[in-house]
């Protein structure tokens, strides 16, 4: 028998779309609650029309696409018209049956629909509510938009990134839609652990903006502290911790360390790089050992200060040495000695040769309906007792309108019928997939 | 109540908030939380411990290692002056306890016998191998939840790899997905994005993971163990990466700023006049004919819209058969504008961009203040207060607080060890002289 999940009987409405609020709800269905998203075809979500992931030889369309796949999974979906007032009451009656509602349209969309917090609050009392606005709902620019990469703008996190004298290179994809995901979940569990103690629901109000800056904590408390100047020389000081000549200060990655950088390995391909980080001088006389002691990394070298000053030509030697052998057998032989180190891995590593993710299952198989043989990124923790668990993929579109709308809140099939004919749970404009006639009948 | 409006559009609506009234209990009231971490784990503390968890935070003799990170207070390097511990250390109590010893084991379990959690982030099995795992302390306490937070888990065959906050960011992905475009940077390595985010990574996984565990013993009663991996949270962490390469076996790009992307994308991180950054995400260069001409209209205004206010930009296809001249017109404008006019301007015109700001823009924004983001916190032992972020999530009816001041080495032992435990004065003075506390 499997093993009983944490959240089994909470209920979510899903209104998220793109990717940050959908992928907070991936988490609650993830760890076993019971996420229905609420979709419309004429407003798709973007993820559905993702132009990177529609494998070669499938046919294009919303239940295509392999990025709404994984940020998706593990819900159930319906279509419903929010803009009448009939689909409208189909969704109150859906909120007043559950615990959890969560969205991250703009700031004042959901009061627009009659939803905000007040209205919801009157359908269920206890109910939890959490708004994933860019600049949350509250605050002179609550009505701003934003997306990862803006967001991660605005936080002060892309200004961490980079190397000196060139442009911030803030973060190659949208951090903060993964992490503002992150909070979306956090939120919700931990006002369900308030609901747990008090009975009371509440509104979580977020802004993607702004958990960043509490992620930059350290650089912050150094502004605010010692007055220190963000824009200096030598900073941001790319993979290293200080930059060549740079002042020796704290640039926020935990000690000042040396050598701390990536590194060519063999053959010299796009993502032939290792990292290595010696955060001690015990750990840099181990990797000397481990280099054969070679001849230029003599005394000069033997204190982190000697490091620092002499961090070009110690990198340039010991990159001559990674590149002698390939990322991942300088990780091991590094490892094997103590030395921190670790292989640049691109999604292709991380899928088909990473043995620690391959051991700890990190890629689930499981069938999807367009796409075919499947895989889906697992949870990162193991509950010993209720474990996370992939268990459906995700829905396609209106997939589970008759269930929802007769099992769960009691609708008649006539009445589900005559909500098809009058453009409430598909668009009169549009044709209905087989899967949706099928279901119908 | 406080209020948080003032929003100039809107009059005074604040909309569907209810800032919350300070004086109500967070969200984690009543829970005890031990925590045995370094620079890993004590992220995932501080959330637990800000909103609202009593949180001891149990350090070695002498302080955890991680209380010599810089930066320091005033560039004063002390353990009692990083202003890195302070940061992920707030609204925690601190004893400290050499657990090598009995008597520190003792002390642990006595407090571990009635804690709800207990988050570490030791190497895999040194607390079992002190007998302080999981099997012995829930023993008697089976509602106990622990969290073990390591850098490849507790099984497989890296469990016991070293690591660092940039060999994590390496395995996870991070750097095979960050760096730059080749016009920004020839020849550009993979970036480690800065500031210590595998550890943040790691820490949001854990804190979900706790928290599921809190509703799965709020319904059962039963408590458990939980062995999560940084190494799996970053590898989750780089947007769409694996379903890009899952779906066509591409393995994305490195490039400036953007979404993660196979191809090589228009780059949409521009320079202003005044040395700052502007990022108009994907909405800057994909343009309807309408959008086109909300910005062809802002640019006239100063003389900036060069022809892109002829009618015939009102059609698709010439949008993208004069993209580069498009782009270049919106440079222009930029370079002739500043950083807080450029991002403004778009968002006025309901385009989501982002100015990249450092600290010195971040702190002291009208926007922040409205929502009481910054907090002074007192450190009393000094006599002044520092501000401090605050909360990543306005909790509406359970305020996450940052209660107090990350505690100074061993600052709770005798609130703790005697007051709660009954420890005797000679208990103490034998037991600090022995290097026990």
């Amino acid at each position: 028998m499997p093993l009983p999940t944490p959240l089994q009987g909470i209920r979510v409405v899903d209104f998220t779309w793109v990717r940050a609020g959908p992928w907070a709800a991936r988490w609650l269905g993830t760890l076993g609650a019971e996420v229905i998203k609420v979709e419309w075809p004429l407003n798709l979500d973007t993820l559905r029309q993702n132009r990177f992931t529609v494998p070669p030889g499938v046919e294009p369309g919303p239940n295509s696409t392999g990025q709404f796949a994984d940020t998706n999974a593990n819900k159930r979906g319906i279509s419903v018209n929010t803009r009448t007032e009939e689909g409208l009451d189909y969704v109150k009656r859906l909120i007043s049956v559950s615990d959890v509602v969560i969205e991250n349209f703009s700031s004042r969309i959901m009061q627009r629909w009659g939803l905000g917090y007040d209205q919801l609050k009157k359908i269920r009392p206890d109910i939890i509510y959490v708004s994933m606005a860019g600049f949350g709902h509250t605050g002179r620019y609550h009505w701003y938009g934003t997306m990862g990469p803006a967001a991660q703008a605005l936080s002060g996190l892309t200004h961490l990134s980079g190397l000196p004298d060139a442009p911030p290179a803030g973060w190659g994809w949208s951090y903060l839609d993964d992490t503002g995901g992150m909070y979306g979940a956090i939120s919700a569990l931990t006002a369900l652990r308030h609901r747990s103690a008090t009975g009371k629901g509440q509104h979580v109000d977020l802004s993607q903006m702004i958990t960043g800056i509490t992620l930059t904590g350290p650089a912050l408390l150094d502004k605010t502290v010692n007055g220190r100047k963000a824009r200096r020389e030598g900073f941001p000081p790319g993979n290293r911790t200080v930059w060549p000549g740079a002042e020796v200060v704290n640039n926020y990655r935990g000690p000042i360390a040396a050598p701390h950088n990536a590194y060519r390995t063999d053959p010299c391909g796009y993502n032939d790089w290792a990292t290595i980080a010696c955060l001690s001088d015990q750990e840099w006389h181990k990797l000397v050992k481990l280099m054969g002691s070679p001849d230029w990394a003599d005394n000069r070298f033997d204190t982190i200060d000697g490091r620092l000053d002499h961090q070009e030509e110690m990198d340039e030697h010991i990159e001559q040495w990674t590149k002698t052998m390939g990322k991942y057998e300088l990780t091991e032989k590094c490892q094997a000695a103590g030395i921190r180190a670790m292989a640049v891995q691109s999604s292709q590593d991380r899928v088909d040769n990473d043995p620690q993710l391959r051991h700890r299952d990190m890629y689930v198989p499981m069938d999807h309906p367009m796409l075919g043989p499947w895989k889906f990124q697992n949870a990162p923790f193991k509950l010993s007792k209720s474990p996370a668990r992939i268990a459906n993929p995700p829905p396609l579109i209106g997939q589970h309108n008759r269930e929802v709308l007769e099992d769960l809140l009691g609708a008649t099939h006539d009445e589900v019928l005559d909500g098809y004919e009058n453009g409430i749970f598909w668009p009169n404009t549009m044709d209905r997939y087989p899967y949706i006639e099928e279901a119908l009948r | 109540m406080t209020s948080a409006n003032g929003n100039p559009q809107d009059g005074m609506d604040i909309g569907d908030a209810r800032p919350a009234d300070l004086s109500l209990p967070g969200a984690l009231d009543g829970l005890r939380v031990l925590e045995i971490c370094d620079e890993k784990g004590q992220f995932c503390g501080k959330l637990m411990a800000d909103n609202g968890a009593d949180l001891i935070k149990i350090e070695p003799p002498g302080g955890e290692a991680c209380r010599s990170f810089g930066p320091f207070m005033h560039d004063v390097p002390h353990r009692e002056r990083s202003l890195s511990f302070w940061h992920y250390n707030t609204s925690k109590r601190g004893i400290t306890l050499n657990l090598e010893t009995p008597q520190g084991q003792d002390i642990f379990k006595q407090l571990a016998a009635s804690a709800d959690i207990v988050l570490e982030s030791r190497k895999p099995g040194y607390l079992e191998s002190l007998g302080l795992g999981y099997e012995t302390l829930s023993a008697d306490n089976p509602g106990l939840i622990m969290c073990s937070l390591t850098p490849y888990g507790q099984t497989g065959p890296w469990r016991d790899y070293v690591s660092s906050d940039i060999t994590q960011m390496a395995g996870g992905g991070q750097m095979a997905s960050s760096g730059y475009d080749d016009v920004d940077v020839p020849n550009p390595p993979p970036i480690a994005p800065g500031g210590g985010n595998a550890w943040h990574i790691g820490a949001h996984y854990a804190y979900i993971g706790l928290m599921a565990a809190l509703y799965y013993r709020f319904l059962t009663g039963e408590g458990q163990y939980i062995d999560a991996s940084i190494h799996e949270a970053c590898a989750l962490t780089t947007e769409g990466a694996i379903a890009i390469y899952l779906s066509t076996g591409e393995v994305v790009q490195r490039h400036t700023g953007r979404h993660a992307a196979p191809d090589m994308s228009p780059a949409i991180q521009f320079p202003t006049g005044d040395g700052g950054w502007l990022n108009t995400t994907r909405s800057g260069t994909n343009l309807t004919p309408a959008r086109l001409k909300l910005l062809a209209d802002w640019f006239d205004q100063s003389g900036m819209a060069e022809d892109l206010v002829d009618e015939r930009y009102q059609d698709p296809e010439v949008i993208a058969a004069e993209n580069d001249h498009i782009v270049q017109v919106m440079k222009d404008f930029f370079m002739n504008s500043t950083l807080m006019d450029s991002f403004h301007g778009g968002q006025q015109r309901d385009f989501p961009w982002g100015a990249i700001r450092t600290m010195d823009e971040i702190v002291g924004d009208d926007h922040l203040q409205d929502r009481e983001f910054f907090k002074e916190i007192e450190h009393p032992e000094l006599g002044r207060t520092f501000t401090y972020p605050g909360p990543a999530m306005l909790l509406n009816g359970s305020p996450w607080r940052i209660s107090r001041r990350a505690p100074l080495i061993g600052e709770h032992n005798s609130e703790i060890l005697q007051g709660e435990l009954g420890l005797t004065n000679s208990q103490m003075l034998l037991y600090a002289e022995g290097g026990i506390i």
